[in-house]
């Protein structure tokens, strides 16, 4: 049986070629994010076990921000000292090093990574733990000098003599670059800035005497762990953190992870979506191979194998294709990975792919997934195969599985079709935002499964409707394309169910994205009241110079800065919540059109004062006149009286509760941080075309801040969307890919089937251009019927996403009908492409010996 | 009048009489020394209006004699005219034009396209070529063939031997020039056969068509008005109003003459081609083995594969 089994895989390797191919794509994608992110862990675990000290001494934080404040915490310098006279200590060195100055050049153009990399300026001091080695030049002494990170220096042209100016908080100062420092490990990617320590301390930190680490060695035998509890028991404990070096590193890694789990987890989609699409095509493959093999199979029942041989023999054919596609997927994804790692070389990241790390895991993970979904895959076909009766080797059956009825689909399809829609109905119905947002998915799971299920059930009105005009257009050619995709509606129904499990995906999101761009627009027009707003990429603070010369420039009239900050709030029911608040100038009224459910701005932003979403204030028994404690970071804290409920719809500024305060507020608890924006208004009898050059003249020597109106500020909205949207082509892309191979895979084995039909057609008469077009038609018109089908479920998707974000505020519903049509007329361009190579096939065919065909 | 016209001379058809010649007619599978000679040199003229049957053992070359007059087939030397136009060294696409206007086909089995009914299937020719159907003489034809009440049938609704009545129903839907019929009974019970067998003679007699068949059916053969003997790619004999019995006897004869035949002619090549070379006879095999076994059991209209149900009855519905 074993050797039938081979035989048979042998013989059909073409047919199993784009089920391998399947296979090959999704084992690549997850080795190959595998991969990617072992390399690049272990990559900067290393160089983070490098560079920690064995133990080093922070300010507490115990406040997360989701946005940068734009403050620096400190350490006193003179804990150095201190430290130093600790046993076990060998020696301890002051670290003053921030990453939210930007450094720009002597034209006014950022030096800083264009990726979201950060440009850190840090004090000069080379100990042997330090990831660069000065190369050419000399230190930096006194306040004019700095060395520069020798990628960046490439990068940007730049070169001994050369001065940049660095925009620290304090103030900008200028610098001249006197040495150029090369990395010894890997370059992450961030620029460097060095100045000397006594420079870093005052212009970066304010005053000398600080410091925003100290970082402590140990003495010859005394282990980071002693030694730990060595500096803590100095030090007291609150208000500093005391980490070894394996602390660390972890919680630099941690840090950094953020970044390269976007990375993994955006290669994971794309295996899911190679995965998810794939099995359609597997068990497509493999219950047509069964259909024509009905005869053999039955052939060999009559010779006296049992049922379970014959499924086994089938499950084998699929092991086998498991496990070399899981090879060539392996060894795919150690390219994939390679190509990941030039890429992140090309934004700056100096990964070697020498040293390329494959984990265990990555291998048995590849396996797992390949043999595993063929096998799943395989497993109905190989059921249906055992069930073939001896009897088929007999009978001249035309093709097994045609005739069978639907009856169980239509049943088990409607039944999950049904329970779908309930739960997207009740999605949609729901105010909760959690209960919606589960009924959504479950929703979205079921409804999806049922038109799978019941996909070839809505083969025959769908493709009659889609067809309809076929005989009209394209004669006996168009009735023929048109019959051939109705023939047999479950292999039909099962290519298409490829394409359309992608752009059910692609369409829900679309309709998502353009209902969240449209509530967005709808919500700038409604609250923006500003002529124009400043800001930073990413909400990144800036200088408040910056904010000193808007005041300055001619023709501003009222500017009304914002500010954020990490907040924990204690509020009335119990709960305590860590969010982050903002802080605004007393007269936002007039750069902001902010509706209240109780209070106003006044009330809200008084000192003493905080206002708050009236949602969240209802869900946790917060009233006008209620008294709530609020922890600020480096553990100062306050009590605050809620003066106004602000109801914005739940849009608000995007941060959980909403919670804001007055200016006044911010700086007193959060000293030293930075303005998030500033809304600027023109000056009575200037006009705003007119402030706007001279705006963007200000900014000049900031070229990280951007002046924008309504309309700039809706475009940047629009294209932070985009950036989702991207990735979801990019899937779609993919599962393009991998549903073009589905239905080449079904029409070259329909062409096999029907060799005889094609030869007695090119026997009457049928020319090859016309044989051709027929392959084309049906295959548009498969590839249409999956894309209308996909669609038609996405845009509900959809809808009901946008029901779930109603409840967050985004109450416009949109259907971007042009990118709708779009995709349905690109289907039919994937119909053509993927009907190429079949209709070529086709109409090269021997008219005899296709005749002649057995 | 129609003749295997080894005596005539080479050249175009003359006059009205001709529906198709071949003039040094070859096909060879193969080359070189390995080569197989189905056709060698074969002269031959097809007599218009009249119902020509060509026979022989499997491995005789008759299917591709039909294959390469009705351009089908490339050959390998000769040259083929169907009426005044020689189809010899034609392009592909323009040989697709001939046989969609000027020839009508039907084959042993498989001969219509399951997803169209039975008047799509009659007319799909026409419509392929994007002609109207001439309605009057389509009516006819149906009527004749008894199609009326089946036009909206698939073919998986009709049994074996109304599948064939459509297939000779759409041969001669556009009253081609020439229609070929390869083995049209070999898969129907005696019956059926008979019916189109009927139905051939009707079309040449009734409605003046010209009609060439290929069978090893001596019961089949003895409709034609003219049967051509090919014996190794060669035509060897012919019977003008031949009978069953006579045919029966020709063949048994020229069973054994073949032997004397070849053994006094010294055929270059020597014997018959491979079964492999005569693609439509493969399953038939047996050449030569159990010659006169296997005519008694085709002259009993017993060929094994047995169409279901008689002509009058539709058994399969599927929809």
């Amino acid at each position: 049986m074993l050797k039938a089994t081979l035989r048979s895989f042998l013989a059909h390797k073409g047919r199993l070629l784009l089920s391998a191919l399947a296979i090959v794509l999704s084992v690549a994608f997850v080795a190959g994010s595998l991969i990617f992110s072992d390399t690049v862990t272990r990559t900067f675990d290393r160089l983070f076990a490098s560079t920690a000290a064995d133990v080093t001494v922070e300010p507490k934080n115990d406040l997360k921000s989701q946005l940068p404040t734009g403050a620096t915490e400190t350490v006193p310098a003179s804990l150095a000292d201190r430290l130093a006279k600790v046993d076990g200590v060998a020696a301890t060195h002051v670290d003053a090093s921030v990453e939210n100055a930007p450094v720009v050049d002597s034209a006014n153009k950022s030096v800083g990574p264009t990726t979201g990399a950060p440009t850190i300026v840090t004090n000069w001091e080379l100990t042997e733990r330090s990831p660069v080695k000065l190369t050419s030049g000399h230190e930096p002494h006194g306040g004019d000098e700095a060395l520069l990170d020798a990628d960046t220096a490439d990068k940007k042209h730049l070169g001994i003599g050369d001065t940049l100016t660095v925009q620290a908080q304090p103030g900008s100062f200028r610098v001249r670059i006197v040495g150029i420092a090369t990395f010894t490990t890997t370059n992450p990617g961030a620029a460097l800035v060095f100045l000397d320590t006594p420079t870093a301390q005052t212009k970066l930190l304010g005053r000398p005497g600080l410091a925003t680490s100290i970082s402590v060695d140990a003495a010859k035998g005394v282990g980071d762990a002693r030694l730990k509890q060595r500096v803590q028991a100095e030090l007291g404990t609150g208000a500093y953190e005391v980490k070894t070096a394996e602390e660390q590193a972890k919680s630099s890694a941690e840090s950094l992870g953020g970044f390269l789990d976007v990375i993994k987890y955006v290669m994971l989609g794309f295996a899911g979506i190679a995965v998810l699409v794939g099995i359609f095509l597997i068990v497509n493959t493999f219950s047509m191979l069964i259909a024509q093999r009905t005869r053999e199979l039955g052939l060999l029942r009559a010779l006296g194998a049992d049922r379970r041989q014959v499924r086994r023999s089938v499950l084998t054919e699929a092991l086998l294709l498991g496990l070399v596609g899981s090879t060539l997927g392996l060894a795919a994804g150690i390219g994939l990975a390679v190509g990941l790692i030039k890429l992140m070389t090309a934004f700056g990241m100096n990964l070697k792919s020498t040293e390329m790390v494959i984990g265990w895991g990555t291998p048995v993970a590849a396996y797992v997934v390949g043999v595993g979904v063929t096998y799943v895959a395989a497993y109905l076909p190989a059921r249906r195969a055992a069930a073939v009766s001896p009897m088929a080797a007999l009978s001249d059956a035309e093709v097994a599985g045609v005739g069978r009825p639907l009856r169980v689909r239509a049943v088990v399809g409607g039944v999950v079709g049904a329970a779908g829609a309930a739960a997207l109905a009740g999605c949609a119905a729901s105010t909760k935002t959690s209960t919606a947002a589960s009924l959504l998915g479950l929703g979205v799971v079921l409804t999806l499964i049922a038109t799978v299920i019941a996909g070839p059930l809505l083969v025959r009105p769908v493709i009659r409707v889609l067809g309809g005009a076929f005989p009209a257009l394209f004669g006996p050619v168009g009735r023929m394309s048109q019959r051939n995709a109705l023939r047999n509606p479950r292999r039909t129904g099962a290519t298409a169910a490829a394409l359309m499990v992608g752009l059910a995906l692609v369409g829900g999101m679309s309709v998502a994205s353009a209902s969240m761009s449209k509530s967005f627009d709808q919500q700038i027009d409604k609250t923006l009241g500003a002529d124009f707003v400043l800001q930073n990429a990413n909400f990144v603070p800036f200088s408040h110079e910056v904010t000193e010369k808007v005041r300055a420039t001619e023709g501003v009239g009222l500017v009304v800065r914002q500010r954020f900050t990490p907040v924990a709030v204690k509020l009335p029911d119990g709960k305590r919540m860590e969010t982050t608040a903002a802080a605004y100038d007393p007269k936002l009224d007039d750069v902001a059109h902010i509706t209240y459910a109780r209070g106003d701005t006044a009330a809200a932003l008084g000192e003493g004062r905080i206002a708050m979403d009236v949602k969240f204030a209802d869900d946790h028994d917060v009233r006008v006149g209620s008294t709530i404690p609020v922890e600020f970071p480096a553990g100062r804290t306050t009590e605050l009286t809620v003066g106004a409920l602000t109801d914005q719809g739940g849009g608000g500024f995007g941060t959980q509760g909403g919670l804001v305060f007055g200016f006044g507020t911010i700086e007193k608890y959060v000293p030293g941080g930075q303005d998030s924006a500033l809304y600027v208004n023109a000056a009575p009898g200037t006009s705003p075309e007119k402030l706007r050059p001279r705006l963007e003249k200000t900014l000049e020597p900031y070229p990280q801040v951007q002046v924008r109106d309504q309309a700039d500020y809706k475009k940047l909205v629009h294209d932070q969307i985009a950036v989702l949207l991207y990735l979801v082509y990019a899937l779609l892309g993919l599962a393009i890919v991998i549903a073009v191979l589905g239905v080449v895979n079904t029409l070259a084995l329909s062409v096999v089937e029907r060799t005889r039909e094609i030869g007695l057609l090119r026997a009457i008469g049928l020319g090859r251009r016309q044989l051709r077009r027929m392959i084309r038609l049906e295959s548009v018109v498969i590839a249409v019927f999956g894309a209308v089908l996909g669609l038609a479920l996405g845009i509900v998707w959809g809808v009901c996403v946008q029901q779930v974000l109603a409840l967050q505020g985004m109450k416009a519903l949109a259907v971007p009908w042009t990118t709708i049509v779009a995709v349905v007329i690109g289907s039919a361009v994937v119909g053509i492409v993927a009907a190429l190579l079949p209709a070529l096939r086709a109409s090269r065919m021997n008219v005899l010996a296709a005749i002649a065909h057995e | 009048m129609s003749t295997a016209a080894a005596e005539q001379i080479p050249g175009r058809a003359e006059g009205d009489g001709i529906a198709a010649r071949a003039r040094g007619l070859t096909k060879a599978y193969g080359s070189g020394e390995t080569a197989v000679l189905a056709l060698d040199s074969v002269d031959v003229d097809i007599a218009r209006g009249r119902f020509t049957a060509v026979m022989g053992p499997s491995g005789s070359g008759k299917s591709t004699l039909m294959h390469c007059l009705a351009g089908l087939d490339t050959v390998s030397a000769g040259q083929v005219w169907l009426g005044d136009t020689e189809i010899t060294g034609l392009k592909d696409r323009e040989l697709t034009r001939l046989r969609r206007d000027r020839i009508g086909f039907m084959f042993q089995s498989f001969n219509l396209i399951p997803t169209l009914n039975a008047a799509e299937n009659i007319t799909l020719p026409m419509d392929i070529a994007g002609q109207k159907p001439d309605q009057k003489w389509l009516d006819q034809v149906i009527d004749t063939l008894g199609l009326r009440e089946r036009l909206k049938h698939r073919p998986a609704q009709l049994s074996g031997g109304q599948q064939q009545r459509v297939a000779c129903a759409r041969a001669l839907a556009s009253r081609p020039e020439l229609i070929f019929a390869d083995e049209p009974t070999g898969n129907l019970d005696s019956r059926a056969g008979l019916e189109v067998l009927g139905f051939l003679r009707e079309a040449v007699d009734g409605l003046g068509q010209t009609v060439v068949m290929v069978t090893h059916d001596p019961g089949a053969a003895a409709h034609s008005d003219l049967v051509l003997f090919l014996a190794d790619g060669r035509i060897v004999d012919e019977m003008e109003r031949p009978s069953a019995e006579a045919v029966l006897e020709r063949m048994k004869r020229f069973d054994t003459a073949r032997v004397t035949f070849d053994g006094g002619r010294g055929t270059p090549g020597g014997a018959a081609p491979e079964d492999g070379g005569d693609p439509t006879e493969g399953v038939r095999g047996a050449d030569g083995t159990a010659p006169v076994a296997a005519v008694d059991d085709t002259a009993h209209g017993g060929s094994g594969d047995t169409a279901p149900g008689g002509s009058g009855d539709v058994t399969l519905d599927k929809d």
